[in-house]
């Protein structure tokens, strides 16, 4: 059905270039198609998420803006970061439109590999208004889990409804889509919406990492330190990153050892848990809850509860939902006046 | 090192142009203030990334001082606020992981309160001296009192 449309779109020259996911030997990838031919070859709707859509994205427009009309399918977790991404000045937007539809959830990579599981059977649940278990912790967590308005541009509903229906996100999207010659339909998604929210609201409660040091020290405990996470983090676009320049951590070896005098013994690498730390403080405003931290860990460190939990707190502080409000992003953004809780020793000046 | 009274370590980030002059003028005051205050100072209380003082927490400091400009009195015209609100995310980041989030400060001081950063750095360090040392630093190391 989507395929169809691409290829309609093709034909009425309203789109040059699709980006959408098409399937490996034991993954999906994202690829890009300019020919309406190569049409076939996408899988629009994939089971999985080996990479964030809108990180791709970037990548396509980090030097230029897009010179010919791309039309880029994305989940709504995708749709999100391609938002954040154009407010960080990272995506240039013209030239691209951004169709995402109700997402069914995306089965880990790893788990995929061993045990494919076909995108219909995830989607056959979320149409009676359920979701599979087989899906990811970011994914059973959704806050957004359904196309929103102002992020992306066309929306596709899959909920609640046997046949799929079309809806306008933005200007540019409704331009789309009476070009096309589609009319606009809805579906009511608000209970399923609501299932997901209450999984989120108790998933917060249960799975926070409390008890300070040690809490953290037994959650990062298998933890490599490969970076993965941040390698794989959409909002993580930095070119030189803090953690990766090695001289920063450079020490002689007096440093080490007086150390472990005074901390009894020390782990090494000794920036293992500062990195996430640091990681929590640089992205942690704009968190989009994608969940791929955990997925690229090795170690299948549950890394979505740190980031998304403690994500969520900031983003408490600042009032801002990455991805969805219009506002700057708090990092770039200050108020003259604001957080005097955070002043002095107890809060407010004097 | 149980016997001996416990003297905490405080990494101070000062902005150049009104805490570290204020820092100087509490010195030329002759204005009693702890020798438990490490400063170091930065060009403006913005250009701290709070990475920094979260490394110094877990390097052996006892508590972190950021001291900056009063709001709207920044020599680069927005410093501070950027300053504050970095603050506001590590003092969250911190707290939500349930740390110690009275051991970051932040503390407006401008160039001619001297009698203002000798109190702030006294009342701070005899805070810091009843709470103890700080547990941050055993992050990542074999010691600290609950491990095993």
């Amino acid at each position: 059905m989507l395929k169809k449309l691409m290829v309609d779109a093709f034909e009425k020259g309203l789109i040059e270039a699709v980006m959408a996911p098409a399937a490996t030997k034991d993954s999906y990838t994202y690829a890009l198609i300019t020919k309406k031919e190569d049409v076939d070859k996408l899988t629009p709707i994939a089971p999985v998420m080996q990479w964030n859509g809108a990180d791709m994205l970037r990548r396509i427009t980090r030097l230029k803006k897009s010179e010919r009309k791309l039309l880029a399918i994305l989940r709504p977790c995708e749709a999100r970061t391609y938002k954040e991404l154009v407010k960080f000045n990272q995506v240039n937007p013209e030239n691209i439109i951004v169709l995402s539809y109700d997402c069914p959830g995306t089965i880990h990579a790893r788990t995929y590999k061993y045990q494919p599981t076909g995108i219909d059977e995830l989607i056959a649940e979320i149409k009676k208004g359920g979701k599979s278990n087989k899906i990811r912790e970011a994914c059973k967590v959704c806050e957004y889990p359904t196309p929103i308005p102002n992020v992306g541009d066309i929306g596709l509903g899959l909920v609640n409804t046997d046949s799929p229906v079309f809806f306008a996100l933005s200007d540019k999207g409704k331009e789309f889509l009476k070009a096309m010659g589609i009319e606009e339909g809805s579906r009511n998604a608000d209970e399923w919406i609501a299932m997901h929210r209450k999984i989120r609201e108790e998933w917060y409660e249960k799975e926070r990492i409390r008890g300070g040091r040690k809490g953290l020290e037994e959650f990062l405990s298998s933890c490599l330190n490969c970076h993965n996470c941040k390698n794989m983090c959409p909002i993580c676009f930095c070119k030189e990153c803090f953690f990766e320049d090695r001289t920063v951590f450079d020490y002689e070896s007096t440093k080490f050892f007086n150390w472990a005098d005074d901390k009894d013994g020390i782990r090494l690498p000794t920036d293992k848990a500062l990195f996430h730390i640091g990681r929590l403080i640089h992205m942690g405003t704009s968190c989009i809850g994608c969940g791929l931290c955990q997925q690229a860990c090795p170690m299948d460190i549950p890394l979505y509860r740190l980031f998304g939990i403690v994500g969520n707190e900031l983003q408490k502080v600042f009032d801002y939902k990455p991805g969805v409000d219009d506002a700057i992003p708090p990092v770039m953004d200050f108020r003259e006046d604001e957080l005097h809780e955070f002043e002095g020793l107890l809060g407010g000046e004097e | 090192m149980k016997e001996k009274k416990f003297e905490p370590v405080i990494v101070g980030f000062f902005c150049n142009w009104c805490t570290s002059a204020a820092a100087d003028l509490a010195g030329t005051s002759r204005l009693h203030y702890p020798p438990n205050i490490r400063p170091i100072r930065v060009m403006c209380s913005s250009t701290v990334d709070p990475v920094y003082m979260i490394r110094a927490l877990q390097e052996g400091a006892d508590a972190t001082i950021l001291g900056g400009c009063h709001p709207g009195d920044c020599h680069y015209i927005t410093g501070n606020y950027k300053a504050r609100r970095r603050i506001a995310i590590v003092k969250t980041v911190l707290k939500s992981l349930e740390f110690d989030d009275d051991r970051v400060l932040l503390e407006w001081i401008s160039g001619s309160e001297g009698p203002k950063f000798a109190r702030v750095m006294n009342e701070y360090t005899e805070y810091i001296r009843n709470k103890g040392p700080s547990d941050f630093k055993y992050l990542d190391s074999l010691g600290g009192e609950e491990v095993e």
